[in-house]
């Protein structure tokens, strides 16, 4: 159902056998053997099953799109430029948010960010726009022109308890370093290309994690103070990364270790 | 036309509750209390590198350790996992960009500090003033650099900066 390109995912890397035997150390043979298993059958195809479920129930293509002021027919190539300005909402957001408003112009319950319905419900409606590309646009008014600006300075801002940014290990002459026995990955890359491969199934944790999840981990890993989903600030670091990757094919769910 | 005033109002209700139904929470506090302090000199304290050998196993624990919580091993004498407050003590964990002599799964972000008293201060080429202001805000020496913060940010008390030193410049 849901096609993952062999090459799409970080460490599919090593099985696409380009990485050398030395920067594949952090993923063992049976760590492998299990990725291409996941490749074939990615467990959170399932998660992405029961968004559908929830979104048909609670809001459907057919109001959602409305509400975004698009036709059911221009809804994927919508879905694959946010975040975006969203015209009910007068600023830019995220899918989730987006949803947040459909929910409650349908009069259902608004499902908070941070819930299993929502990661659920906002992986299927990204996979909507599954094999086309990120088609972001940072210049089409002037409040994505402030996003983005927004974005680029929480990426590179230090601070927090090792004093370091998003960019002392996500900038251009650093990645493909290792810290520690992790290669460090160029976030905007087509091999990488985070923005239109999460929500994933991360391995490491066993579940579905959602793009802006994944970028809180960096931040509680590097011992960042994390910035709560759908801050003004988190939603422009996903402008600014999304924009880093703008051209790459969306396909949810990724799979990631 | 009274019934369509009250359609009007619904409607524009509606859209007033649409952007009020998303979760923006402020981030500004946060970022704020996150905020790194300016760079500035700080001058190595008297008597920093010592060959003792319990300042050098601190020097050594904290090299190669992320926190307390994960730490393998005990913490050695004058180091512990938990702080006072009871939140892990964060370790330095310069092994995940450094090599040393004996490190295990180092990374390659920074240089390598094998045999760094003969090669870099034996030499000339470094002094204990560098490398201590390296280790507590590098960003003087470099703005850009991909190096932590350790003392600036209150990661590391001196006496942690000194052990690292004594750790660093030991023979291994
Ligand atoms: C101390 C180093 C470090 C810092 C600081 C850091 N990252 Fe990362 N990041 C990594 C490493 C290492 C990986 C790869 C980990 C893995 O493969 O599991 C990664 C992976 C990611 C990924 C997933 C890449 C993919 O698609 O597979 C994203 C997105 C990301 N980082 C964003 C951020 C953002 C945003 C920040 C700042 C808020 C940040 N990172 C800060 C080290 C860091
Ligand atoms: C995230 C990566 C990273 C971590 C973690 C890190 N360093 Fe570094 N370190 C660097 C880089 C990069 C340099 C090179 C200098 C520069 O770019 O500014 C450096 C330079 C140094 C130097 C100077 C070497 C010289 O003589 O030029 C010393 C000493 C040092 N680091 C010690 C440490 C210690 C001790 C820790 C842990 C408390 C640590 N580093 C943690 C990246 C790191």
């Amino acid at each position: 159902m849901h096609k993952l390109s062999i090459c799409t995912a970080l460490f599919s890397l090593a099985l696409c056998g380009i990485l050398n035997a030395e920067e594949s150390m952090s993923m063992n043979a049976a760590d492998k053997a299990m990725y291409a298993e996941m490749l074939e059958n990615n467990p959170a195809a399932m998660d992405i099953a029961e968004g559908e479920e929830l979104f048909n129930a609670q809001i459907g293509q057919e109001a959602y799109a409305k509400m975004l002021g698009v036709s059911v027919k221009d809804l994927p190539k919508t879905i694959a430029g946010f975040p975006r300005l969203v015209k009910a909402a007068g600023k830019v957001v995220t899918l989730s948010q987006s949803l947040q408003m459909a929910a409650a112009q349908q009069g259902k319950a608004v499902p908070k960010l941070e819930s299993k319905e929502m990661v659920k419900m906002s992986g299927y409606v990204k996979s909507l726009a599954n094999d086309l590309k990120t088609n972001i646009d940072v210049k089409v008014n002037k409040q994505m022109e402030e996003m983005v600006v927004l974005g680029k300075h929480i990426f590179e801002e230090r601070r927090g308890g090792r004093g370091l940014s998003c960019n002392s290990c996500h900038s251009p002459d650093i990645i493909g370093s290792r810290l520690r026995m992790q290669e460090l990955p160029d976030l905007g890359a087509p091999t990488t290309a985070s923005a239109s491969t999460w929500h994933a199934y991360r391995m490491t944790q066993s579940a579905m994690v959602s793009f802006d999840k994944r970028m809180q981990q960096c931040m509680k890993n590097a011992l960042l103070a994390e910035l709560p989903l759908g801050s003004k600030e988190m939603v422009a670091l996903e402008v600014y990364v999304t924009n880093k990757g703008k051209g790459n094919t969306i396909q949810i769910p990724g799979l990631k270790r | 036309m009274r019934k369509m005033i009250m359609l009007g109002i619904a409607t524009f209700l509606g859209a007033a509750d649409l952007s009020t139904a998303i979760e923006i929470p402020d981030a500004t506090e946060i970022l704020l209390k996150d905020a790194l302090p300016a760079p500035k000199l700080y001058t190595m304290p008297a008597g920093c590198i010592v060959d003792d050998s319990a300042a050098i196993a601190r020097g050594n624990y904290i090299f190669h350790n992320l926190n307390g919580k994960d730490a393998k091993e005990n913490p050695p004498e004058g180091l512990t996992r938990l702080l006072p407050n009871g939140k892990e003590k964060q370790m330095g964990n310069c092994v995940a960009c450094h090599q040393i002599e004996g490190s295990q799964g180092h990374g390659n972000i920074g240089p390598d500090l094998t045999n760094y008293k003969a090669l870099y201060m034996d030499s000339g080429a470094r002094t204990g003033q560098f490398l201590y202001q390296q280790i507590a805000d590098p960003r003087l020496d470099n703005p850009n650099t991909h190096m932590t913060v350790n003392l600036a940010n209150g990661l590391f008390s001196e006496r942690e900066v000194c052990d690292l030193m004594s750790y660093i410049v030991s023979k291994k």
